[in-house]
C-alpha cells in the first residue's frame, strides 16, 4: 500500500480581501464538476471542497507527491498562483484534521457560532460523495467531524445565544413569552431593522402584525408585503394594547409611547406583559415606561450592549469548545492507529492458523481412530488453544498502536515473523487511510479464524 | 425498613442537589444527565419508603411529624418533576431540590417518637383532611417559588444583563403558569381538606371548635388564598405584588402549622 496524506487548502475571511475570496466563489451548481475536476487530479485519492461567503476550502486525500493545488486553481478561477499564494493556508495531517473539525463546529467563523457552517460542510460532503470523490477514509473523516460539531452544539453554549439586534430582540421576546406563537406584535414606522426583526418574528409563528405608519399607504403596502393588518396612525393608542411586542422605529422627535400610556395598556390588558423594541433614533418610547412593572423596553444601545455581551459569552464557550476539539484530534487519531494494525493481526492469525491446520494433518493417521464428534472436539481444542495463546499478543499490539508506539509493534511482527508490509502501515502518520477492516479481509478469506478474529478486535 | 428506603432516597436527593445546582446554574447539560435520573431515583425511593412507613404504623395516612414531612417532601418533588416534564423548567430545581431533601432529613434520621394512636386515624375524613391540606401547602410552595423566580426575572430583564449568573432562568410566562396553575390545584385542596378538618371537629368537639386559634388561622389562610386567586385572576398582579402576596400566605401557612401549640382542638395524645 502506497503511503498517502490528508491536505487541507483554502483561504478564508481571515487570510483574504473578499477581492480574492469572490475570484474563487463556486456556486452550487458547478460544485460537483469542480470535485469531479479536483479527483482527476493527478495522485489524487479523495477529495472536497467547501465553498461559502467566507472560505473556499479543498480537503485532499493524495499519493506522496500532492498535486499542484496552486496550478489547479489558476487554470479553473482565472486567478494567477502569485495573487492567490499569499492568501493560502496548507494545513497537513493532524493540523488538516484539527481544521476541519474547527471549521465544522463554527470556530472558525467570522461570527463564532453561527449555525449555517455546519448544513454547509454537510451539502459538501453530500456532494464530494455523490461524485464519488469521498470514499472511506475521508467519508470517516467527515462523518467525524460533523458528529464533533454536533458535540460541541449540545455541550456548550457557543450557538445558544443571538448576537444580531434582531435576533437578539427576539431572544428576549422569549424570555418574557416563552412562545412567540400567536403572539400580537405591533410595528410602528418603517426600517430596515424593524423589519428585519419582524421577519425574524414571522419566523417564531406570531400572529398576523399590526402596521402602523404616519403615511397610511406605506402601512398598507407593510401589511400587504408581511400578511399583516394596516392600523390608522392616530388609532394608534387604540390598538396599542393589543400588542404584545411592539416594535418602533419612527423619525418622530417626541416620544410616541409616554409612561401614562403604557400605563393604561396594562391596565386594559390586565397586567400582562408588554414589550417594547425601540430602534429609533431619537426614541420613540420614553425610558420611563421600563419602571412600569410588567413594562420592558429595549431600546437600539440595549439591544447592541445584550448582543455584545453575548458575543463575549460566545468566546468563553469558544475556548471550551477549542480543547474539546483537541481530545476528539487526538481520539479521531488513536482510531486511525488501531485500526491501522488490523492487516499486521490478521496477518498472524492467518500464519497461526495455517500452522494449526498443518499440524492437524501431519497426525491425521493418528487421530483417523476417532468418531467425527471426537475429531471435531480436537479441532475446537486447538483452535481454542490458539486464539488464547494470540488474545495476549493481540491485546499488547492494539496498546501499542493506541499510544503509537511502533517500535512495539515491529517487536511483536519480528517475532511472529508477520509480513513486514502489513506491519509497515503502522509506522506512518495517523490521518493515512484506513487498512481494510478485519470484516473485508474474513470476505476475503473466508476463515473461520478471522471471524474469530473480528470478535477480539 | 422504610429508613433504609428513605436513606437510599435522601442520598439519591443529595446527588440530584448537587447535580442540579451547577447543570443549571453554570448550564452543563452533561450534569443534567445525572441530576434527573438521581431525581426519579429519589422520587421512588421516597415513594417506597412512604408506603412501608405507612404499612408499618397501619394506617393509612401522615400522622406523626416525620410522617408529614416526609409526605411533603414527595409531593413538593412530585410537582418538581411535573414541571421539568411539562415546562423543562430544571432552574425551579434549585430551590425544590434541597427543600424536598431538607424536609426528607429528619424522617431519615431515625424513628418519629411524637407521633400519636388514636382510632381516628383510620377514618377517611381525616385521610381526606390530612393529605388534601398537604397538597394545598406543597402547590402554595410551588406557587411562591414561582412567584420568586419570576420576579427575579423580572428585575434581569429590566437591568438588561447579558447572559450571565441568571441566565438559566425559565421566560416570565413559565413561571407565572406555574404560579397560577399551583394555586388553582391548590384551592379545590385546601378547601377540601378544611372541610373535611371542620366535620371531624364538629363531630368531635362540637360548635366550639370554630373559636380555636387554630381553626381561625385555617379560615383566615383560606380567605387569603381565595383573594390571591381571585386577584390573579382579575387583576393579573404579576411580579414584586404577587411575591408580596403569595409571601404572606405562606407566612400565615407556617402559623397554621404552628398554632398546633395553641390549639386544644388539634392537640392530640401521644402513644
Amino acid at each position: 500500500m502506497k503511503p498517502t496524506n490528508i491536505t487541507l487548502w483554502g483561504v478564508n475571511h481571515k487570510t483574504a480581501p473578499v477581492e480574492v475570496r469572490e475570484r474563487l466563489a463556486i456556486d452550487a451548481a458547478s460544485l460537483p464538476e469542480l470535485t469531479r475536476q479536483l479527483l482527476g487530479a493527478p495522485g489524487m485519492q479523495e477529495c472536497m471542497v467547501l465553498s461559502t461567503c467566507n472560505r473556499v476550502e479543498f480537503l485532499t486525500l493524495t499519493e506522496s507527491a500532492e498535486p499542484d493545488l496552486l496550478q489547479f486553481l489558476e487554470r479553473h478561477f482565472d486567478v494567477e498562483a502569485k495573487t492567490l499564494s499569499p492568501h493560502m493556508y496548507t494545513y497537513r495531517e493532524r493540523e488538516a484534521i484539527q481544521h476541519l473539525f474547527r471549521v465544522a463546529a463554527s470556530l472558525d467563523s467570522m461570527v463564532v457560532g453561527e449555525p449555517q457552517i455546519l448544513g454547509q460542510v454537510k451539502e459538501s460532503f453530500a456532494v464530494a460523495r455523490s461524485v464519488g470523490a469521498v470514499q472511506a477514509s475521508l467519508d470517516k473523516l467527515l462523518r467525524m467531524a460533523l458528529v464533533v460539531a454536533k458535540k460541541v452544539r449540545t455541550e456548550t453554549q457557543i450557538g445558544s445565544s443571538s448576537v444580531s439586534i434582531a435576533s437578539t430582540a427576539v431572544e428576549l421576546a422569549k424570555r418574557i413569552f416563552a412562545s412567540l406563537e400567536g403572539k400580537q406584535v405591533l410595528l410602528v414606522g418603517a426600517g430596515k431593522m424593524s423589519e428585519l426583526a419582524a421577519r425574524h418574528l414571522l419566523q417564531h409563528g406570531v400572529a398576523p402584525m399590526l402596521m402602523a405608519n404616519r403615511t397610511f399607504d406605506r402601512a398598507v403596502s407593510m401589511a400587504q408585503r408581511y400578511g399583516g393588518h394596516p392600523v390608522r396612525f392616530d388609532d394608534l393608542h387604540a390598538h396599542a394594547d393589543k400588542a404584545d411586542i411592539i416594535i418602533t422605529s419612527t423619525g418622530s422627535h417626541e416620544p410616541i409611547f409616554r409612561r401614562e400610556h403604557a400605563q393604561k395598556m396594562l391596565q386594559r390588558r390586565r397586567n400582562q406583559p408588554i414589550f417594547f423594541v425601540d430602534i429609533a433614533v431619537p426614541r420613540d418610547v420614553d425610558p420611563l415606561v421600563n419602571r412600569l412593572d410588567g413594562v420592558f423596553l429595549y431600546d437600539i444601545d440595549d439591544l447592541q450592549s445584550v448582543a455584545s455581551s453575548h458575543l463575549s459569552e460566545r468566546g468563553k464557550e469558544a475556548e471550551k469548545a477549542e480543547r474539546m476539539i483537541q481530545r476528539e484530534v487526538d481520539r479521531y487519531q488513536q482510531s486511525l492507529r488501531a485500526l491501522d494494525v488490523v492487516p499486521a493481526i490478521v496477518e498472524m492469525q492467518r500464519n497461526f492458523e495455517n500452522t494449526r491446520q498443518a499440524e492437524t494433518r501431519r497426525l491425521q493417521n493418528k487421530l483417523q481412530s476417532l468418531s467425527a464428534e471426537q475429531r471435531s472436539a480436537v479441532e475446537a481444542l486447538t483452535r481454542g488453544l490458539m486464539n488464547k495463546y494470540l488474545h495476549q499478543t493481540v491485546q499488547a499490539m492494539k496498546l501499542a498502536a493506541k499510544e503509537g508506539d511502533a517500535a512495539t509493534v515491529k517487536t511483536i511482527c519480528d517475532m511472529y515473523e508477520i509480513d513486514p508490509s502489513a506491519a509497515e502501515v503502522v509506522r506512518g502518520n495517523a490521518a493515512r487511510p484506513s487498512a481494510p477492516s478485519a470484516i473485508d479481509l474474513e470476505r476475503q478469506d473466508g476463515t473461520e479464524a478471522d471471524a474469530e478474529l473480528k470478535v477480539g478486535l | 425498613m422504610h429508613l433504609l428506603w428513605l436513606r437510599v432516597a435522601a442520598v439519591f436527593y443529595c446527588v440530584a442537589c448537587a447535580t442540579t445546582l451547577p447543570a443549571v446554574l453554570y448550564r452543563r447539560p452533561r450534569l443534567q444527565r445525572v441530576a434527573l435520573p438521581a431525581t426519579l431515583g429519589g422520587f421512588f425511593f421516597h415513594f417506597v419508603a412512604i408506603v412501608e412507613m405507612l404499612v408499618a404504623a397501619r394506617h393509612w395516612m401522615p400522622v406523626g411529624m416525620h410522617e408529614v414531612e416526609s409526605v411533603l417532601s414527595i409531593l413538593i418533588v412530585a410537582a418538581y418533576l411535573i414541571v421539568v416534564f411539562t415546562y423543562r423548567a430544571t432552574g425551579f430545581g434549585i430551590f425544590a431540590l434541597p427543600l424536598g431533601l431538607l424536609l426528607l432529613i429528619t424522617p431519615a434520621m431515625g424513628r418519629d417518637h411524637s407521633t400519636f394512636s388514636s382510632p381516628m386515624i383510620r377514618s377517611g375524613w381525616l385521610f381526606l383532611h390530612i393529605g388534601a391540606l398537604l397538597a394545598a401547602y406543597a402547590a402554595l410552595i410551588f406557587s411562591l417559588l414561582s412567584s420568586l423566580l419570576y420576579l427575579m426575572q423580572e428585575q434581569r430583564l429590566k437591568r438588561k444583563d447579558g447572559p450571565g449568573f441568571l441566565a438559566w432562568l425559565p421566560p416570565l410566562a413559565v413561571m407565572d403558569t406555574i404560579a397560577q396553575k399551583s394555586l388553582v390545584i391548590g384551592f379545590p385542596c385546601m378547601t377540601l381538606g378544611l372541610l373535611a378538618g371542620s366535620l371531624i371537629a364538629q363531630e368531635s368537639v362540637g360548635a366550639g371548635y370554630f373559636l380555636d386559634p387554630k381553626v381561625m388561622l385555617s379560615f383566615a389562610m383560606w380567605a387569603l388564598y381565595v383573594a390571591m386567586l381571585m386577584l390573579r385572576r382579575s387583576v393579573g398582579i404579576r411580579g414584586r405584588r404577587a411575591v408580596y402576596v403569595s409571601g404572606l400566605a405562606f407566612i400565615v401557612v407556617i402559623s397554621v402549622w404552628a398554632a398546633n401549640l395553641l390549639s386544644s382542638v388539634h392537640r392530640f395524645p401521644g402513644p
